[in-house]
């Protein structure tokens, strides 16, 4: 039977497995992927193809790569030959063009498709719309210029029907070179470690996550220890009170907080009646930008650290407590004799989650100051992002993007290992020495 | 036979003829149009290609075809979250038929396969692209194709407040004879910073109001680059150009004016919601904007006296290697991969459908944007306002557009991040542009000359 048993709870986990494969895995998986590459806008995602360009040929040419070869495929010519009028039949063009085209227009040839559109335009029987017209001209194109061949294999082909005599190394060179989608690369890394921008941000983000961080766990700390010590029913209310920012969808969470400091808003109106300076403290000033970007934060985080401390509190045995009366202790030793040392656990928790869920927040940012004044609030994740996927010029930087996300997937392994350490966990789970 | 059969052998034959001709010629093709950057003013630039669908069915009706076009448009107030839209959609298969971007897309796009090159589905020697300006052309043209069709071009004036000028001595004729100073490089950025330092001291313009530039990055502060003698491109080699002599001049300006208290050190990633009432209302001493925002002013922000409140120049030199210039920033119409090789046939005409002077003139005008051809000039709408006259005769002349090119962006990307940080005091501008040097160099190599 116990096979059985154990098939069943395997088909059990599969849902949960399949998820965790989907939206954890995976995601990381490609992460790593994705940053060792250079994808972009204009290399796309999914793969690219092979193009010759004007511009390609300049460039190769530049740098003495496969000269004899370039002139011949760096022009584009439309030859009215019978190869091109048997393609023409062959594409089901009007029988009379097709005759006029052989009769008026054999053995011409342009190098531009507009003189051949004019010409064509000319005939007694030209097409009657654009579409024909274009379909004509392109039947007598002899040039691969512009072409998107989705192999290198067609592209070498095509060069090669074009220019017979080319040689294999020069055909290959220009293949090689024309294609557009992206390459492997650390490039990125590289890059990364040679800004220095990268040291602006990192010293942002850690500014950013000690000092969340400091409020997040302190105040949550405080909040569980004086809601702990109020009558059960204030204490109630004011937990409640406490969860506000964190039920409160964000968007409008932070519309709220722009209302807050925002020109004319709330505290402005008030500093303008008590003749302090009133202006827009979320982008208006830097000390203010990250004052608000920290409390925006560190309020969400705030009732969380509370909530579990909260629940923390309640376990400690009240006798304890009152034996510590007994024995005359204030609130203040019953805290930190008492309290305190039976919470290290949840406080490595609320930390260890904090710290990692802080490092790769950045929405809040992102509502708030936009990483402003200039780029002053902005944090590593929020730079990821915006290089990433979503900046002003519209040039996505996929590679570069998930390189910066690989880095914070990175520190936070490893800042999650030093926690564990630190707060020594092994002691916390090892086997009880007291036998039950 | 009798008669009667005949009758109905005849009448059933003229019902299938008229059976299979309607099925032969019935077409419907639903063409999808997103528009980035497009406020409630620019609504032509998805009507345009409604009223052109609806021409083109006509058309097609006289030609004895029955074609139904559904055009379903959507607009992007802003530019991040459109091209984002725009090119995720893409990478899935579901981008729309048109797009309407900046020219300035075209290099990316074109590499990564997401356009069709608008050149292979229409006739540029037919009515009514036949008579666009050739320069547009040219900005919609990239490595040797043309990838786009204009939608509007527009230009980006210096704003001087005229009663506050007055405030600190400039008489009417002066102000009148301003346009020309700026033009001839006689009044520089730097004697527009002691202006305003003046209206500031005199109390007329509230401190750090007195030089308003745009709120958040764009192409205006090009504008800047050029006015210090910079060039975006390199003449002999095509090539992206990066001039550190004007780089530096350009971040020291705006770190000059932050140090005159004229502007304030955090202006940059402020809000558009605080710089309309400000410039609309006369707040301000100086500003810079878009030929588009008059009418923005007008209908969203209470401007009553556009003409009697501000005089527009060129953006003034800054010093003697610039000149006074002025960026045109021309959107266009953009064909893309989606759908069949038809729908973009249908998707093709209706974008020269809608270049028709008469219907684009209804863009100009209603949203302060300049004409794309010829014809459309002296379409009475059109020669009729008196701003898009004054823009077109003294901005147009100056007007240079950014480059083309896929890896234009980086640069522009690494340009702002310098001057926010040189703005804002985070870095000193000698570091600011070594940091702008470094990051265009790694991620650009050769493609970038610096000079």
């Amino acid at each position: 039977m116990r096979p059985k048993t154990s098939l069943l709870g395997l088909a059990m986990l599969v849902p949960a497995l399949a998820m965790l494969v989907a939206f954890f895995v995976l995601p990381a998986v490609l992460t790593g992927v994705f940053a060792f590459t250079n994808m972009s806008t204009s290399t796309g995602i999914s793969g690219g193809a092979y193009v010759v360009t004007g511009n390609l040929v300049k460039t190769l040419d530049e740098r003495g790569i496969a000269r004899p070869l370039l002139p011949k495929i760096g022009r584009t010519s439309y030859v009215v030959d019978a190869a091109g009028l048997a393609a023409a039949k062959a594409a089901g063009l009007d029988d009379r063009l097709v005759g006029d085209l052989d009769g008026r227009l054999k053995g011409r040839s342009f190098t531009d498709a507009r003189d051949l559109e004019r010409e064509i335009k000319a005939l007694p029987s030209r097409p009657s719309s654009v579409r024909d017209l274009k379909r004509a001209v392109a039947v007598f194109e002899r040039s691969i210029l512009n072409n998107r061949f989705a192999s290198a294999g067609e592209a070498e082909r095509a060069i090669v029907a074009l220019v017979p005599d080319a040689a294999p190394a020069d055909v290959a060179a220009v293949v090689k070179a024309s294609y557009t989608g992206w390459v492997w690369t650390t490039e990125n890394f590289s890059g990364l470690a040679s800004k220095a921008d990268t040291w602006r941000i990192l010293g942002n983000t850690v500014f950013y996550v000690v000092l969340t961080l400091s409020f997040n766990v302190g105040v949550g700390l405080l909040l569980a220890l004086t809601t702990f010590y109020l009558p059960k029913r204030a204490g109630g209310f004011f937990s409640a009170v406490w969860l506000l920012p964190r039920i409160t969808p964000v968007v409008l969470y932070t519309v709220m907080w722009k209302w807050f400091t925002w020109d004319g808003g709330f505290l402005y109106t008030v500093a303008e009646s008590l003749g302090l300076p009133a202006f827009n403290y979320m982008k208006g000033s830097i000390p203010s930008a990250w004052t608000v970007v920290i409390l925006v934060n560190g309020f969400i985080g705030a009732s969380f650290g509370m909530i579990l401390f909260t629940g923390a509190l309640r376990a400690i045995p009240v006798q304890q407590l009152w034996a510590s009366e007994v024995d005359g202790a204030s609130r203040w030793q019953q805290i930190r004799r008492i309290i305190l040392p039976q919470m290290r656990w949840p406080i490595l928790f609320v930390t260890s989650y904090q710290t990692l869920s802080l490092l790769s927040s950045y929405e809040q940012i992102w509502l708030t100051t936009a990483g402003g004044p200039g780029n002053t609030t902005t944090v590593w994740a929020y730079e990821a992002f915006s290089v990433a996927l979503n900046n002003y010029t519209g040039n996505l930087q996929y590679g570069l993007g998930a390189a910066m996300a690989l880095i914070l997937v990175v520190v936070g392994l490893t800042l999650s290992l030093t926690y564990l350490r630190l707060f020594r966990f092994g002691d916390l789970v090892s086997r009880p020495r007291i036998e039950f | 036979m009798t008669l009667r059969t005949t009758t109905i052998a005849l009448a059933a034959a003229a019902l299938s003829l008229i059976g299979t001709t309607g099925a032969m010629h019935a077409k419907d093709v639903s063409i999808k149009v997103w528009a980035g950057g497009t406020g409630p003013t620019a609504d032509y630039r998805i009507e345009a290609i409604k009223m052109a669908a609806d021409l083109l069915s006509r058309e097609a009706s006289v030609r004895g075809e029955e074609l139904k076009i559904t055009v379903t448009g959507q607009a992007w107030s802003t530019w991040d979250d459109f091209k984002q839209a725009v090119t995720l959609a893409a990478e899935s298969g579901t981008a729309p038929n048109i797009i309407v971007s900046g020219h300035e897309d075209i290099g990316p796009w074109s590499k990564s396969g997401l356009l069709r090159p608008i050149e292979n589905y229409v006739d540029f020697d037919a009515w009514p692209l036949n008579q666009l300006y050739p320069n547009l052309i040219k900005v919609a043209t990239f490595d040797g194709q043309v990838w786009g069709i204009p939608q509007d071009s527009e230009s980006r004036p210096f704003f001087f407040s005229r009663k506050h000028m007055a405030e600190i001595g400039y008489s009417e004729a002066d102000l009148e004879a301003l346009p020309a100073k700026v033009e001839k490089g006689e009044y520089t950025l730097y004697t527009m910073l002691d202006d305003v330092k003046k209206m500031q001291d005199k109390g007329v313009v509230e401190k750090g109001k007195g030089f308003l530039p745009r709120p958040v990055n764009g192409t205006d502060y090009w504008q800047f680059y050029l006015s210090f003698g910079g060039e975006m491109v390199d003449a002999k080699t095509g090539k992206i150009l990066l001039d550190r002599q004007a780089l530096t001049d350009m971040y020291q300006f705006f770190v000059d004016a932050v140090a005159k208290g004229v502007v304030s050190k955090t202006h940059l990633g402020s809000t558009w919601d605080t710089w309309h009432p400000a410039v609309a209302t006369d707040k301000v001493g100086t500003f810079h904007g878009g030929t588009w925002q008059k009418s923005e002013w007008e209908t969203k922000w209470g401007m009553k006296d556009f003409f009697g409140q501000v005089q527009a120049t060129l953006i003034p030199a800054g010093n003697k290697r610039g000149k006074a210039n002025t960026i045109t920033h021309p959107l266009v119409y953009l064909l893309s991969k989606s759908g069949s090789e038809d729908d973009a046939a249908v998707a093709a005409e209706l974008i020269a459908i809608a270049s028709e002077p008469r219907i684009n003139a209804l863009h100009a005008v209603k949203s302060g944007h300049l004409a794309i051809g010829t014809a459309e000039a002296s379409v009475p709408l059109y020669a009729n306002d008196r701003w898009v006259r004054v823009a077109t005769e003294r901005l147009l002349p100056h007007a240079s557009a950014i480059p083309n090119n896929a890896e234009f962006g980086v640069f522009w990307k690494a340009m702002y991040k310098g001057l926010e940080s040189s703005w804002t005091g985070t870095t000193s501008v000698a570091d600011a542009v070594k940091a702008v040097e470094s990051d265009v160099k790694a991620a650009l190599g050769d493609a970038i000359v610096i000079r």
